[in-house]
């Protein structure tokens, strides 16, 4: 790394000369060793998965979610430092509460990215702070406009809305998967097991042994209700995508 | 110790030591002063080519008037003015420092302020005092978007109108506006009609008299002027009879002279020696 | 020496008490120093009104007399009682004019702003509750009592109702000032859900003509105000156009 021993990289406050930020860079450096999170956008909905390493047997199922909802209505997945994202939902959560109390409704979430975004970016600019090592997606479902968003904020504080995204380990992997799908004519229904599908083929069962993979969604069908999925619909996503998984190894095995 | 180098720093807050003493010689009869007030008659209007500002120019204390040439017209900009009714002080301050934040404002923003901003630096700070500053104004101008008469009372709430009448004196000129007023006036009935607005409160309200001031906005004209006066009204009538009497108007029928006379008696009273 | 004490404190420090013709006092707050003072300067402005918005299928009718009154004085006989907050949202004033014209431009600046931020035009609930937050936190220093009402896409038209105490409700149909005792009745036996435009701007021109010939501090021209998702439509009825009814 071109940037270890100049003293360029000490400080959030401090360009390089040659104009970059790294602690910024290494805030994404950060995420790149975190499970992969995708969300998917469709015609009715936005849907959230996300692969939960998990690094000791000891830990109950459950334990150190990575999909959280921020409001009613909006859901936020989230990959890289667990506890620094934990701030960034806190932070969302505090902003679609004030903007509720404010303005008696709900927060768009165009509003409450930009919130948010800005916060993060404020931690890149001074020396007493470090980056935020996480990057977080949005996702909400407005119902009277049928309208589905989704935004992903980075460390730097920069946000862009998706159809499809990927952050993590195997954001590129995961992000070769969504290109082959027709995002925008799918229903949640179908998009929920091609995202569990995505994580299950861009796991690396040789580097990391265990994950537990987290499912929910937001659309037409909760109303407009974020909802963090189990029960039938969580297995059956999941069978869908372990049967894809064999399939697709046993296709490798024939080619060779 | 307090000296010189380390004085002894004040205690702050307010005192209360006269308190007892002023209301006990309030109960005694002896009042605080107050304010003087102008009972005015205050009035504007647009016409096509521009708005005309009228007051009356006295100013009273309780019965006695205090002034019976003020000047109740004041500037707010070029061809931006103000009436006041009320306190003295309060229309004369307030209008002042509207002045100063509006010429303040011209030169941060370089160009003409527009009225409705007067308007709305006057209505705000009136607000926040809470109807304590007793500025009762009809604010008149003409900018590039045309021109303007507001009535802004003292709590801060305001009307904007083609025409306006203000101060104690403002039914009797209301009822001349109601009674005279057209769409469309050229000057000269404008002025005609605000000078009879205005000799109408003079006339008819006690708090009012003396002078008509008009002031002419116009248009098409850089700087105006107040007419001061427009037109004495509350003139002290002239004596029309002569009440001196010629020498021999009286008969004189017998004289008769009695001499006074007049007993004096010097009293010498000595101061005393020892 | 303090002037208090000289014993010639002059008249001339007297406050003016006024002619004959200054109006009665409705004098609200007045401090105890102006006491004195003639009632044009110290009685608060009021807009002793009639109020009324209505929700018909596809956007709302607000309306409202144009009197405002200083004690008995008719201060404006063309008061404009219905304020713009943003393009599809307006506001019926009653209570202090001072107040309640602070109030709206309080929360048109808030809401230009909210909408400068979000990048979409403001909700009516949105307004509604920017007005409740003010009328609440200033319940004891302001009198003010408010009708918020316009369109939204997510909701269409809708009206909202901001009394004195700074409570917020939504209701399909409302009234509001002093004028609006004397309609209840006519709008409870009258008023339907899913009316047409026109029926609509009718019902709610002749509440507020029954309003105005019954209450002394309502009264002059009625201005109505249609709010669609096209915009507002605004209309005055001049008084002699107002329709009639039993004047016995």
């Amino acid at each position: 790394m071109s940037s270890i021993g100049t003293g360029y990289d000490l400080s959030a406050s401090q360009f390089s000369p040659d104009g970059r930020v790294f602690q910024v860079e290494y805030a994404q450096k950060a995420i790149e060793n975190s499970g992969t999170a995708v969300a998917l956008l469709g015609k009715d909905g936005v849907v959230f998965a996300v692969e939960k390493l998990v690094t000791s047997k000891l830990y109950e199922p459950g334990a150190n979610r990575r999909l959280f909802s921020v409001d009613r209505h909006i859901g936020m997945g989230i990959s890289g430092l667990l506890a620094d994202a934990r701030q960034i939902v806190e932070t969302a959560r505090t902003e679609a509460s004030n903007y509720r109390g404010e303005y008696g409704g709900d927060a768009p979430l165009r509003y409450v990215t930009d919130r948010v975004a800005m916060y993060m970016h404020a931690y890149t600019l001074y020396s007493a702070v470090r980056p935020f090592g996480c990057s977080v997606i949005l996702g909400t479902y407005n119902v009277p406009e049928k309208k589905p968003e989704m935004y992903m904020i980075d460390p730097s504080g920069v946000y862009l809305g998706y159809l499809g995204c990927a952050v993590g380990k195997a954001k590129q992997a995961a992000k070769t998967e969504m290109e082959k799908l027709q995002l925008s004519d799918m229903t949640c229904k179908q998009l929920l097991k091609e995202a569990a599908k995505i994580i299950y083929i861009v796991h690396d069962e040789v580097k990391d042994k265990s994950f537990e993979l987290e499912l929910s969604w937001i659309g037409e069908h909760t109303n407009g209700r974020h909802e963090r999925i189990t029960g039938e619909v969580f297995t059956e996503a999941e069978a869908y995508a372990k049967a894809a998984l064999d399939e697709e190894s046993d296709s490798e095995i024939d080619e060779s | 110790m307090a000296t010189g180098l380390a004085p002894e720093i004040p205690s702050g807050g307010f005192s209360f030591g006269n308190f007892q003493r002023n209301l006990s010689l309030e109960v005694q009869g002896l009042h605080p002063p107050k304010a003087i007030k102008t009972g005015t008659t205050i009035c504007g209007l647009t016409f096509n080519n521009g708005v005309v500002l009228g007051a009356d120019t006295r100013a009273t204390a309780g019965n006695v008037v205090a002034d019976k040439n003020c000047s109740k017209i004041h500037r707010l900009a070029p061809k931006i003015f103000c009436c006041g009714a009320g306190t003295a002080a309060d229309t004369e301050m307030t209008t002042r420092n509207i002045e100063s934040q509006l010429e303040l404002l011209r030169l941060n923003m370089g160009r003409e302020v527009p009225v409705v901003v007067a308007n709305r630096l006057l209505k705000q700070m009136l607000f926040r005092y809470q109807g304590y500053v007793s500025a009762a104004l009809v604010l008149g101008g003409v900018d590039k978007f045309g021109s303007h008469i507001y009535c802004i009372y003292p709590h801060g709430s305001t009307d904007k109108l083609p025409y306006a009448t203000m101060g104690s004196g403002s039914l009797a000129a209301m009822a001349v506006f109601e009674r005279g007023w057209k769409l469309d006036m050229d000057e000269a009935y404008a002025v005609q009609l605000v000078r009879d607005a205005i000799a109408a409160g003079i006339t008819n309200d006690l708090g009012s008299g003396s002078n008509v001031d008009i002031n002419i906005i116009r248009r098409d004209e850089p700087k105006t002027k107040i007419i001061r006066p427009y037109e004495e009204i509350g003139l002290r009538g002239k004596r029309h009879g002569k009440y001196t009497y010629q020498k021999g108007t009286t008969k004189v029928l017998e004289t008769e002279v009695i001499p006074i006379v007049v007993e004096e008696e010097e009293v010498v009273q000595r101061m005393d020696e020892d | 020496m303090n002037s208090y004490l000289t014993d010639n404190v002059p008249n001339r420090f007297a406050c003016l008490g006024l002619g004959t013709n200054s109006p009665q006092s409705l004098t609200k707050r007045p401090a105890a120093s102006l006491r004195d003072m003639p009632d044009w300067l110290t009685s608060e402005h009021s807009t002793g009104t009639s109020l009324m918005a209505a929700e018909f299928d596809g956007g709302v009718v607000i309306g409202a007399d144009t009197r405002t009154t200083t004690g008995a004085y008719v201060a404006n006989r063309v008061t404009d009682k219905l304020t713009r907050v943003t393009d599809r949202i307006y506001c019926c004033r009653s209570g202090s004019a001072a107040d309640t014209q602070a109030i709206a431009d309080v929360v048109t600046y808030h809401l230009e702003f909210h909408e400068i931020e979000t990048g979409e035009p403001a909700l009516v609930r949105s307004a509604a509750a920017v007005f409740k937050d003010i009328c609440y936190n200033y319940r004891d220093q302001m009198s003010a009592g408010i009708i918020v009402a316009g369109w939204d896409s997510r909701h269409g038209g809708q009206v909202y109702s901001v009394p004195i105490g700074g409570m917020v409700v939504r209701q399909p149909v409302t009234i509001g000032g002093s004028g609006s005792t004397f309609i209840y009745g006519y709008v409870d036996s009258t008023f339907k859900p899913k009316m047409t435009r026109e029926e609509c701007e009718q019902f709610v021109l002749n509440g507020l003509t029954l309003a105005l010939s019954r209450d002394g501090s309502s009264g002059g021209c009625v201005r109505l105000g249609t709010i669609t998702k096209d915009g507002v439509d605004r209309r005055v009825v001049l008084h002699n156009d107002l329709p009639k009814f039993y004047e016995g």
